[in-house]
């Protein structure tokens, strides 16, 4: 048998590998969309752009299926005791991970492949993913913070706050959750209808 | 070309992995044997010898159950990259049971606030630390042996070694305690405060009719003296408050009229305060923010797509319009020009144009002679 830290440490390699996946081909295809020139047109082109469309759904699909799996396993690891502001901060950046995540594939389904011919909505998905592998991998890192002491976040220009946490009164993180979940009714059932994008 | 530039980079980035040791960042204080039991650091394969200097200074005479301090001064280590030091106070080198507390010792205060006989502490760029055990001496007298060891890492370390010293053995000499020596309680140990809690600090004493406390702020010389109460041999220290990484260290004086005792410096260990947070909390607040930040990028993109009923693109009016072209300027419409048209009696079949002041044969009403 094996520990539920083992087991989340496998989740979460999982997690960030197809997400670091997944992440470069989003950007890549925003990129391509909106630089078409780039590379001597070769990022643009419609083979590149077909396979690095597909990978980065299947990467995000990936890694927001195993994304609840490695949560629980680490908080199964923590004892489900949250007892620092490090610890608070991993699951509040996995959850932030998650609506990044989220948001991408929806945006993808919704709109198909074609999004990437568009480019504002190109620039989107692409910021989109950006932020979401921000998310995870300062989720990540927070990780090694807590086993290791160190991360590799350590040596990079970008760390964001993870020392000290806000949190919130639960009633009012209930709230928050009610606007939330009122905010994607409101979204999917009264806002204007998201159509797939015919391709070209 | 390129393709094996990328491979070398590849290669280089798998090989600098290498440079990453096992627990670079420390385990923490511990209650630990010699080499921790013989485990890793003990395994002549993974270690090596220190290059740095450990002395350690403690009073060779002790009177059983009171305070008595052990300082260890460590210096001129090769370091690793995060200047990590692992000090461990030990009874003996056996490998098991090298605790001092095995040994009949009972440790008030570690460096670092604990009661641990393995401290890690981050050294100073001068590169020499000096840490100091405050311990209740056993209550069976008789000849005790300190001892002490270091470790640490070293940069750069290609081996992954764990360099090592070791002192030779301290000895002490446990003499029975006088009659009626004041001193510590011997179930006593210091609290510890949270950080900016300036409530009285408790010692308890026994033999004691008065307790005097002095206290510094590390690195300070010149020491204040605490106002002190007692309840019995409870006594309550008004020490300040600890902010930030401000340590404050005191000394009490325990008297009772036929002795008076100075016992060692101590530090006031200091914690943060409690985390308020808990686990569903934490779950709660992130799917909140999770469900916001998803409705706020859907709805963003059902703004940027291409939506039926769109404003943007229905473009009706525009094209109705282009593909009527406006008339060009001075072009009047029929209705206008026949209603501008005067009737004559005189003149039947003619209407009179004012503006441009000719007869105009009436449609309706055409001349006779069709003219």
């Amino acid at each position: 048998m094996f520990g539920a830290a083992t087991f989340h440490a496998a989740m979460a390699e999982v997690v960030v590998g197809s997400m670091m996946l997944a992440t470069l081909c989003a950007v890549g295809c925003a990129i391509a969309t909106i630089f078409p020139n780039i590379a001597g047109g070769r990022l643009s082109s419609e083979r590149v752009m077909v396979t690095m469309d597909k990978a980065s759904i299947a990467g995000a699909l990936l890694g927001l299926v195993f994304m609840p799996i490695a949560a629980l396993s680490g908080s199964f690891a923590a004892d489900n005791v949250v007892n620092n502001a490090l610890l608070y901060n991993k699951f509040v950046y996995t959850g932030l991970a998650f609506g990044f995540w989220a948001s991408f594939v929806i945006g993808r389904v919704r709109l198909g492949p074609g999004v990437w011919q568009h480019r504002s909505l190109s620039a989107l998905q692409g910021a989109t993913a950006a932020m979401a592998m921000l998310m995870t991998t300062m989720a990540s890192s927070i990780g090694g913070k807590l086993v290791r002491g160190e991360s590799l976040f350590d040596i990079m220009p970008i760390w964001l706050p993870s020392d000290s946490a806000t949190v919130l009164n639960p009633i009012l993180s209930a709230v928050l959750l009610l606007v939330g979940i009122a905010a994607l009714v409101v979204v999917f059932r009264l806002g204007p209808r998201a159509e797939r994008i015919s391709l070209d | 070309m390129r393709s094996r530039t990328t491979v070398l980079i590849v290669i280089a980035l798998l090989f600098a992995t290498s440079a990453s040791v096992a627990n670079p960042g420390g385990e923490g204080d511990a209650d630990r044997d010699y080499t921790c039991g013989g485990s890793c650091h003990g395994d002549p394969a993974l270690s090596s010898p220190s290059d740095g200097i450990v002395t350690v200074s403690v009073d060779p005479l002790a009177f059983s159950g009171t305070a008595m301090a052990v300082h260890v001064t460590a210096s001129g280590m090769s370091l690793s990259g995060n200047r990590l030091l692992g000090v461990f106070l030990l009874s003996s080198v056996s490998g098991n049971d090298d605790h001092p507390e095995d040994h009949g010792w009972n440790i008030l205060q570690d460096p670092n606030g604990g009661t641990r006989n393995y401290v890690e502490i981050v050294v100073p760029p001068s590169g020499s630390v000096t840490l100091t055990w405050v311990m209740l001496a056993p209550e069976q007298s008789g000849i005790q042996t300190l001892f002490t060891e270091i470790h640490h890492g070293s940069n750069p370390n290609s081996n992954n070694w764990a360099y090592s010293a070791f002192t030779r053995g301290y000895v002490v000499d446990v003499q029975p305690v006088p009659e009626n020596l004041p001193g510590f309680a011997f179930d006593w140990t210091p609290e510890t405060r949270v950080t900016g809690d300036d409530s009285p600090t408790v010692i308890r004493t026994r033999n004691t009719t008065s307790v005097s406390v002095q206290w510094m702020l590390e690195g300070e010389w010149v020491p204040h003296d605490a106002e002190v109460t007692s309840e019995g041999d409870e006594w309550h220290a008004m020490l300040p408050a600890t902010i930030g990484d401000t340590r404050i260290q005191y000394q009490v004086t325990t008297s009772n009229g036929d002795f008076s005792i100075v016992q060692p410096w101590l530090t006031v260990a200091t914690e943060p305060a409690a985390f308020d947070g808990e686990i569903w909390g934490a779950r709660m607040q992130a799917l909140a923010f999770g469900l916001l930040v998803m409705a706020f990028l859907l709805s963003l993109q059902a703004r940027l797509s291409p939506w039926e009923g769109r404003p943007e693109i229905n473009h009706t009016e525009e094209v109705e319009a282009a593909e009527t072209p406006p008339e060009p300027p001075g072009l009047e419409s029929a209705d206008d020009y026949w209603s501008r048209l005067i009737p004559s009696e005189d003149n039947p079949g003619w209407l009179w144009d004012p503006v441009e002041e000719e007869w105009v044969a009436d449609p309706n009403n055409p001349p006779e002679g069709g003219e």
